[in-house]
C-alpha cells in the first residue's frame, strides 16, 4: 500500500511540473525580444514602470543582435519556442503571416485608447495586405542624407534637391585635397554590403523602377528601371564618386568614412546622428534625399512590435506592446533607441537638424513590398547582385532580371 | 567450449558512444534526410519529400559550382601557406637561441585568438580607406594609393587566405616541432660523418621522418579548413558577389538568409562527400604503405 502511494505520487509529480495556464490573478510572464543600435541602451526602466502599473505581468526582455534577428525569430517560430512579443521589421511580416506566426491585433487596436495619437501614415504603412493589423507601431526610422557642411562651405555648395544636382555635387566633392595625385575625398559613401538597398532605393525606386506594376508584372525590368539602376551603378563604375571599397562597405565603414572625411555625403537615419554629431559637431548636417526623375523615395525603415500567435498570454502581450506605443513611454523608448516617436503628441516643432530632416522626409518615405521574397532580397540577394554589378560581372539589365525572377516566385 | 564475451569494456564505452551518436551522427542523419525534402522554414505548408530534387538543383546551380571551385582553391591555398610558414617556424624554433621558450609560447597567440576577433582585426587591417596594410604598402612605395583588398573579386579570397595562414600556422609549427625533436640526433651525426650536405640531410632524414606527422596534420587541417566559414563570413559575408563563396559559406547563406534548410543541407552533404573522398584517399594510401612494409 505504501509502495503504491509512493508510485502514484511519483507519477503525478511530472504533471505538477508541467502544469500551465493562467488562472485569474496568476502572474503572466512575457518574453520580449528587442534590438537597439546601441547595445548599452537600457530597456529596464520601461520594464520596471510597466510592471509597477501591471503587477500581474512580468516582462523578460532579451536583446537580440541585428544581424541574426530575422533568422533567430523565424527559427524560434519553426521550433515552437518564439517570444511573446518581438520587434519586427515590416518586410518580415509576409513570412511570419505565411507561418501563421503573428496574432491578429485588429480588435485590440480598435479598442485601444492610444490609437488616434499615432500618426495615420504609420497605421497605413503597417496594415498588412489582407487588411489585418498584425503589428503595433514602435518607432519611426526614416532615412535622410548626411552631408559635411565644412566641405560644402569650402566649395560654396548647397544640398541637392534633384538627382542631377546630386551627381554634380558628388563630382565636385570628389577630389585630391593634398596634391599627391590621388583622390582622397569622395562625394558619396554608398553602402554596398547588406543594408545598402536603401541607398539603391533612393535613386532607383525614385526614377522609374517599381517592384510591381499595377497589373502585377515586374516594374524592375522596364527600360526606365534598368536605366535608373545603370545610373546608380555608374556612380561607382563611371563617375567614381564613391570609394573603391564600396562593394564591401557596411554600416561601420560608411559611418567611419563620414567621420574621417573620406566621404562628403551618405545616407542613414537619426539613430547614428548622436555619435556622428559628437565627432563632427557643426561640420555635419542633414537634409532630405534628392528627388529622382519621377518622385522622392526614401526608406521608412520601421520597426514595430508583433505579438506572436503562440503566446499563452495574448492580453498581457498586447498590454506590453500598447504600453510601448503610448506617448509617454514611447518617448522614453526613443531616448534609448535614438529614433523618432510615433506619437502626434510627442512631435516637437523645430527640433535639431537631424529630426527636421527626418520629419521633412516623412511624407514620401516608403516601404519595400509586402512579399515573402523581400526578406531574402534584403538579406542576401540585393547585396550579392549589387556587388556583381559594381564589379562589372553582370549588367544592369541582368541584375534587375534576377530581382524580377526572385519576386515572381 | 564457448568463449565468454567480456562486456565490461563495452559498458565503459557506452556513455561516450551515446554522446557521439547523439551530437554527431544524429545531426548528420537529420541533415541527410532534410536534403531530400523541400524545406523552407517560412513555407511550412510546402514542405514535401522531393528525393534528389535538391541535388539536381545544385548541379544546375552556377553558384554551387563557383563555391566548389572556390572551396578547392581555398583548401589548397590555405594548407600550403600554413604548412610552409609552420615548417619554417618549426625549423627556427628547433634551434637553440635565447628567447626560444618565450617564442614557442608567443606563436600560439594566433591559434588561440577567437576566429571572430581574427576576422574583425584583419578586416580593419585590410580596410581600403583606413587600413594599416595599405598604409605600410604606400609608405614603402609598393602601392601608389590604397587598394580595396576585400572589395575586389580577384583579391578578396587570397586576402582572407593570408588571414587564415596567420591563424593556422601555429598548429603546423607545433606538430612539426614535436616531430623534429623526435628525430634521433645520431642520424644527423652519422650523415655528417658520411659527408652529407644540409640539403641532403633535410631530404633524406628530416622529411622522411616527418612524413607521418605531416600527413596526419595536413589531413586534419584539410577537414578543419574546408569546414571553416566564420572568418570568411565576418570579413566579406561571402562577397563581393560570389568571390568568397565556399561551400560552407554558401550553405550557411542559403540556410540563414534564404531559410532554405533543404537546399542548404544538400550543399553540406556535397561538402561531406568531398571530404570523405579526401579522407578515404589518405586512409587507402596509409593502408597500402603499411602492407608494403609487411
Amino acid at each position: 500500500m505504501k509502495r503504491a502511494s509512493i508510485l502514484i505520487l511519483l507519477l503525478l509529480f511530472p504533471l505538477v511540473l508541467f502544469a500551465t495556464g493562467q488562472d485569474e490573478g496568476q502572474m503572466a510572464t512575457i518574453r520580449f525580444w528587442y534590438h537597439f543600435d546601441n547595445p548599452d541602451a537600457a530597456v529596464t526602466p520601461l520594464v520596471q514602470k510597466f510592471e509597477q502599473e501591471n503587477p500581474n505581468i512580468k516582462v523578460t526582455p532579451e536583446f537580440i543582435a541585428w544581424d541574426v534577428y530575422n533568422q533567430k525569430l523565424l527559427t524560434a517560430v519553426a521550433a515552437g519556442n518564439p517570444p511573446d512579443v518581438s520587434q519586427i521589421k515590416l518586410w518580415w511580416q509576409p513570412q511570419l503571416v505565411e507561418m501563421s506566426a503573428l496574432l491578429d491585433l485588429s480588435d485590440y487596436v480598435a479598442d485601444w485608447d492610444g490609437r488616434d495619437d499615432v500618426f495615420d501614415k504609420i497605421w497605413e504603412l503597417t496594415e498588412y495586405t489582407d487588411g489585418n493589423q498584425y503589428l503595433m507601431p514602435l518607432q519611426m526610422v526614416i532615412l535622410y542624407m548626411y552631408y559635411r557642411t565644412d566641405m560644402f562651405n569650402e566649395l560654396g555648395l548647397k544640398p541637392a534637391t534633384t538627382r542631377s544636382e546630386f551627381l554634380d555635387l558628388a563630382k565636385k566633392l570628389t577630389r585630391d585635397t593634398n596634391g599627391d595625385g590621388t583622390v582622397d575625398v569622395y562625394g558619396f559613401g554608398i553602402r554596398g554590403a547588406r543594408g545598402g538597398h536603401d541607398w539603391w532605393g533612393t535613386f532607383v525606386l525614385s526614377s522609374g523602377a517599381e517592384f510591381f506594376l499595377p497589373n502585377g508584372n515586374s516594374g524592375l525590368i522596364t527600360p526606365e528601371a534598368v536605366a535608373a539602376n545603370q545610373w546608380f551603378i555608374d556612380l561607382y563604375r563611371v563617375h567614381q564618386v564613391s570609394p573603391p571599397t564600396t562593394p564591401n562597405d557596411g554600416f561601420q565603414q560608411i559611418i567611419a568614412n563620414m567621420q574621417s572625411g573620406k566621404t562628403a555625403m551618405t545616407i542613414h537615419h537619426i539613430g547614428s546622428s548622436k555619435g556622428l554629431a559628437e565627432a563632427l559637431g557643426d561640420k555635419l548636417s542633414a537634409a532630405p534625399v534628392p528627388k529622382g526623375t519621377k518622385k522622392y523615395w526614401t526608406s521608412f525603415g520601421d520597426e514595430e512590435n508583433g505579438v506572436l500567435a503562440a503566446t499563452e498570454f495574448p492580453d498581457a502581450a498586447f498590454e506590453w506592446a500598447a504600453f510601448l506605443a503610448t506617448a509617454e513611454n514611447n518617448a522614453i523608448w526613443q531616448k534609448s533607441s535614438g529614433q523618432v516617436s510615433i506619437n502626434k503628441s510627442n512631435a516637437t516643432a523645430g527640433g535639431n537638424r537631424f529630426l527636421k530632416a527626418t520629419t521633412d522626409s516623412a511624407d514620401f518615405a516608403g516601404v519595400l513590398p509586402a512579399h515573402p521574397g523581400t526578406a531574402e532580397f534584403v538579406e542576401s540577394l540585393w547585396p550579392t547582385q549589387m556587388q556583381r554589378a559594381f564589379l562589372g560581372e553582370i549588367s544592369s539589365a541582368e541584375m534587375m532580371q534576377i530581382f524580377a525572377d526572385h519576386f515572381s516566385k | 567450449m564457448k568463449r565468454k564475451i567480456d562486456l565490461f569494456p563495452y559498458t565503459l564505452l557506452t556513455p561516450a558512444l551515446s554522446v557521439t551518436v547523439l551530437i554527431i551522427f544524429f545531426p548528420i542523419v537529420q541533415t541527410a534526410v532534410m536534403s531530400l525534402f523541400n524545406y523552407v522554414i517560412w513555407k511550412p505548408k510546402d514542405t514535401r519529400f522531393i528525393g534528389l530534387g535538391n541535388y539536381l538543383q545544385a548541379l544546375r546551380d552556377e553558384v554551387f559550382w563557383i563555391s566548389l571551385k572556390n572551396t578547392i582553391f581555398w583548401i589548397v591555398g590555405v594548407i600550403v601557406l600554413q604548412l610552409l610558414l609552420g615548417f619554417v617556424t618549426a625549423m627556427l624554433l628547433n634551434r637553440e637561441f635565447k628567447w626560444r621558450g618565450l617564442a614557442r609560447s608567443l606563436i600560439l597567440i594566433p591559434w588561440v585568438t577567437p576566429s571572430v576577433i581574427t576576422a574583425l582585426m584583419w578586416r580593419w587591417m585590410y580596410d581600403g580607406n583606413n587600413g594599416v596594410i595599405n598604409d605600410l604598402l604606400v609608405r614603402i612605395g609598393l602601392l601608389k594609393s590604397y587598394f580595396p583588398w576585400l572589395a575586389n573579386s580577384s583579391t578578396a579570397l587570397p586576402a582572407i587566405m593570408v588571414a587564415l595562414m596567420w591563424q593556422g600556422f601555429p598548429f603546423f609549427a607545433i606538430m612539426i616541432l614535436a616531430g623534429l625533436q623526435a628525430i634521433p640526433r645520431t642520424l644527423y651525426e652519422a650523415a655528417e660523418v658520411d659527408g652529407a650536405t644540409r640539403l641532403q640531410m633535410f631530404g633524406r632524414i628530416t622529411l622522411p621522418m616527418l612524413t607521418p606527422i605531416l600527413l596526419t596534420s595536413i589531413l586534419l587541417r584539410i577537414i578543419w579548413v574546408a569546414n571553416s566559414m566564420d572568418v570568411i563570413f565576418v570579413m566579406t559575408g561571402g562577397g563581393p558577389g560570389y568571390a568568397t563563396h565556399t561551400l560552407p559559406v554558401f550553405a550557411f547563406i542559403r540556410a540563414y538568409k534564404g531559410l532554405d534548410f533543404g537546399y542548404a543541407s544538400t550543399i553540406a552533404i556535397f561538402l561531406t562527400l568531398l571530404l570523405i573522398a579526401i579522407v578515404a584517399g589518405y586512409v587507402i594510401r596509409v593502408l597500402r604503405s603499411q602492407e608494403a612494409l609487411r
